[in-house]
This record gives C-alpha cells, sequence and structure tokens, in this order.
C-alpha cells in the first residue's frame, strides 16, 4: 500500500514538474530568438555588441561561448545553433565540407592576436617570451592547443621562442581561452598565453607577442544550414562585419576584414 | 538573479529518477533473483557509466543520437529530438544515474527472504503479483535509497549532460553548467549562490524524504 502511495507522490510531483516546467513554456509572441555559438575569445565583444544588434533588429540573442572545437563538434552532430563564430577559418571550412554550415554565408569577421599575460598577484610583467623560465612563474595557463585555435597559437609561439620544453611542465590548459584567463583570475597561475580580446581584465596585465611567431589566426564566420531562419543570422554577421561592429571589435584588439 | 538553471536542473532530475526507476528496477530484479546467461556480463555492463569519463560517455551518447546517429535519425523520422535538448539533458542524467539505483535495488532484492516469495506463490500468486506484494514492499527501501542516489547523481551531473545536450542558457543549461558558466566568466557571487540554492534545495528535499518515509541514509 505504502509503495503505491510512494509511487503515486512521485507521478505527481513529476506532472507538476513537467507542467510548470521552463523547459515546457513555449517562445510564444516574444521576438524571435537567434542563438550564436561562439568561440570564447568573443566573450567581451560580444557582450558589448550584442545588446545593440538586439535592439537594432528586435531579436533576442541567446549566446553560448565555448572552444571552437567543441562548438563545431556539437553543430556537425546538430546543436540548435544559428550561426558560429569560430576562432580559426579551418574549422569553418571543415564544417562547409561536411555540409553543416551554408557555404555562402562563410565569412571572415576578425583576425586574432594572443598576447603574454602576467596576474598582477605575481609580482612585476612579464615582457618576453623566454620570461616564462623564470621560476617564479610557476603555472602557465593557455588553452587547450587540441582543439582551441588560441591554444594551438600559444604553442605555437613557446615552440618558435624555443622554450616549449623549457616551459610544458608548467602549462594548465583550459578547455577554451575564457578559461586560461579564468586561471590567471583565480591566482592557479601566474602567467598565460591569451587572446588580446579579453586580456583586458583588472586581475591581468599583458604584452602583445609577435604575431610571426604563429599561424595566422584568421576568424570566420558561417549560418548553421539547421537554422530556421537564416536570413536573421547573415543580419548578425553583416551587424559584425558593419560600421557599428567593426568599431566595437576593433576596440577588443582585432584586426578586421581588409586590415589583413 | 536567474533561477531557470535551478528549475530545469530539479525537472530533469525528476524526470530521470523517474525513467531510471522504470528501467532500472527490473534489471535490478532480473540481476538480484534470476539466473540466466550473461548475467555477470549484464552486471558488469551496468555500471561502465561509472567507470567512464562522462564526457567521453556523452561524446558517445551525441555520437548515437544526434541528428547523424543512427538512433537520432530514427527518433527524428517521428519528430523527436534528443540532442541539445532538455530530453536530451534526461537521457544523459538518466546513463550517469542508472548503476547506483541498479545496485542498491538489486542488494535490496537479494536479501529478501525467497521463502516469502515461495509461499505467496502456493498461495496461487502470480510473479507480478509476488513482485508488487511481497518482493518490492519487502526490498523498498534499498529501493528508494538507490533512487535518491539516483536523483542526487542526476542533479550533479556535468559532462555527460554539456555534451549531449549543450550549455544554452534557457534551454539546456542545467545548474552544474551554469555554475561552471558563471565561474569561467568570473562571475563568482552568482556561482556562489547558485551552489548555495541547490545545495540547501537538494538538502531539504532530502530531509523531507528522510521525515516522510523514516529513512536512515
Amino acid at each position: 500500500m505504502r509503495v503505491r502511495l510512494v509511487i503515486l507522490a512521485v507521478v505527481v510531483v513529476l506532472g507538476g514538474a513537467l507542467v510548470g516546467s521552463p523547459a515546457a513554456a513555449a517562445p510564444g509572441s516574444a521576438p524571435p530568438i537567434l542563438t550564436i555559438f561562439a568561440a570564447s575569445d568573443l566573450a567581451f565583444a560580444f557582450r558589448d555588441l550584442i545588446p545593440r544588434f538586439e535592439s537594432a533588429a528586435g531579436v533576442k540573442v541567446t549566446l553560448v561561448l565555448g572552444s571552437t572545437g567543441n562548438l563545431a563538434k556539437q553543430i556537425e552532430h546538430g546543436a540548435p545553433a544559428d550561426v558560429f563564430f569560430a576562432a580559426n577559418q579551418t574549422f569553418v571550412d571543415d564544417l562547409v565540407a561536411k555540409g553543416a554550415v551554408i557555404a555562402e554565408t562563410r565569412a571572415l569577421y576578425a583576425q586574432g592576436r594572443i598576447v603574454l599575460a602576467t596576474a598582477r598577484t605575481a609580482g612585476s610583467k612579464l615582457t618576453a617570451l623566454t620570461q616564462l623560465r623564470d621560476p617564479r612563474i610557476r603555472r602557465v595557463a593557455i588553452a587547450n592547443p587540441a582543439h582551441a585555435p588560441y591554444g594551438r597559437a600559444a604553442e605555437e609561439a613557446l615552440r618558435s621562442a624555443g622554450i616549449w620544453d623549457a616551459v610544458r611542465p608548467k602549462l594548465v590548459y583550459g578547455e577554451n581561452i575564457r578559461q586560461a584567463l579564468q586561471f590567471m583570475e583565480s591566482g592557479a597561475a601566474e602567467a598565460g598565453i591569451l587572446a588580446l580580446s579579453i586580456a583586458d581584465a583588472p586581475a591581468v596585465e599583458w604584452v602583445p607577442i609577435d604575431p610571426a611567431r604563429h599561424e595566422r589566426l584568421d576568424q570566420a564566420v558561417a549560418v548553421v544550414r539547421r537554422s530556421p531562419r537564416p536570413e536573421l543570422g547573415v543580419a548578425f554577421i553583416q551587424f559584425v562585419n558593419g560600421p557599428e561592429g567593426r568599431v566595437i571589435m576593433k576596440r577588443y584588439g582585432f584586426l578586421l576584414p581588409g586590415e589583413f | 538573479m536567474d533561477l531557470f538553471p535551478l528549475w530545469l536542473s530539479l525537472q530533469v532530475s525528476f524526470v530521470a529518477t523517474v525513467f531510471t526507476l522504470a528501467v532500472g528496477v527490473p534489471v535490478a530484479w532480473a540481476l538480484g533473483r534470476r539466473t540466466f546467461a550473461g548475467r555477470d556480463l549484464l552486471a558488469a555492463l551496468v555500471v561502465t557509466p561509472l567507470v567512464l569519463p562522462p564526457t567521453v560517455l556523452g561524446y558517445y551518447l551525441l555520437v548515437l543520437v544526434g541528428r547523424r546517429g543512427p538512433v537520432g535519425r530514427v527518433l527524428d523520422s517521428v519528430g523527436i529530438e534528443l540532442a541539445f535538448t532538455w530530453k536530451g539533458a534526461v537521457l544523459a542524467a538518466c546513463v550517469g544515474s542508472i548503476p547506483l539505483l541498479i545496485r542498491a535495488a538489486q542488494a535490496g532484492f537479494e536479501t529478501v527472504d525467497r521463502r516469502l516469495e515461495a509461499a505467496a506463490r502456493t498461495l496461487g500468486r502470480s510473479e507480478w503479483s509476488v513482485f508488487w506484494s511481497v518482493t518490492l514492499p519487502l526490498a523498498w527501501r534499498s529501493v528508494l535509497a538507490g533512487a535518491v542516489l539516483a536523483f542526487c547523481r542526476a542533479f550533479g551531473d556535468f559532462g555527460i549532460t554539456l555534451m549531449v545536450a549543450g550549455s544554452i542558457p534557457g534551454r539546456t543549461q542545467t545548474l552544474p553548467l551554469a555554475i561552471y558558466d558563471h565561474v569561467q566568466a568570473n562571475r563568482m557571487p552568482e556561482a556562489n549562490m547558485l551552489a548555495l540554492v541547490a545545495a540547501g534545495l537538494v538538502i531539504a528535499l532530502l530531509l523531507g524524504i528522510g521525515r516522510l518515509v523514516r529513512l536512515r541514509y
């Protein structure tokens, strides 16, 4: 008897959860939602940019940040993204080849830079990559080179400076570049190689790294083939590459199409 | 403060626990009460979700139920989409939590006195009726303890959910994913608050259930 009561109770609670569920709530007549998957180096720039697009276009944007490699994998498997901003064009080209994004919408939107960052709590600012060998630097945060373009660029820079093997034991990998910054903000890493676009954080100071030390970080975007509203995605890409978007992207240290 | 992730997590883990019970109890009963070919293999298989890294598990689930996957295509043809929806989060939570339920329930079924079941059979009860009127009432505390563990595991799942459901704010971003996102963006007060609210709520829930059924953990 008691067992059945418990089962009954569970069913009632479950029913309540389903009926009153946030996920069950239909979007209704609210403004259309545009879901943007973006490499996390865009975290700060898009925080500025998206509200402007929202009010200009009357759209609600959902921003999902992550590492380019993971986001690309998810889009390949049908993630409900409308637009995909990669930190490296090769991931977009790969998705074009797989038919997961619309080839005609592919566009470059920026070229990224990397910087050598020092946590303010770690003493004087590092000015050259070779200083990463200094014993006071115990941990160096970079994004995971296996799937994050900024991590790959960091590895290339360390190799070209001839200190990859020396610094390797100190490296801590963030799942994406924003996590690498977080490692520094939390005090877990004294130094790091970050994207210039997210390096203006209060907890760190930085110097630029010579772009000749790594492959170009040409960043590309495309509209996802599954998107039910590709015209909105195109509008957003045009906004980023338009006069208003370019001003913001420039402010966050990106080189813009036509400048590289 | 946006509490959507909290409600979503509660919903996902409730639904997942119900599915886990529906699938797990029969399996646990079979493991605890029956002898059949491949029984040991099945017993080992049910705990693999505990062994495999969650993200690995999540990736294979995604390959399976994603739009290109064999299961995903079949579901797609009948209009069901699991990957990157809250239902995908339910699937993730089920897979992660079912070993805990099965193990606990199996132990419970094994301790039920077989003579009582036999007595019920001599009184003309069907196997179905023996289960509902003898076995389950004697083992239900173990089943409930397993369900509570499963609920907690489902509530806290991170890796499997991240891969199968993504981390889409307002849609599939469950509480653990939201906290991770806050930490990454260095929004520590929000992260702490969510963690605190979640811990408080789940503890209250568990105490409530414990009071209700006088169960000790």
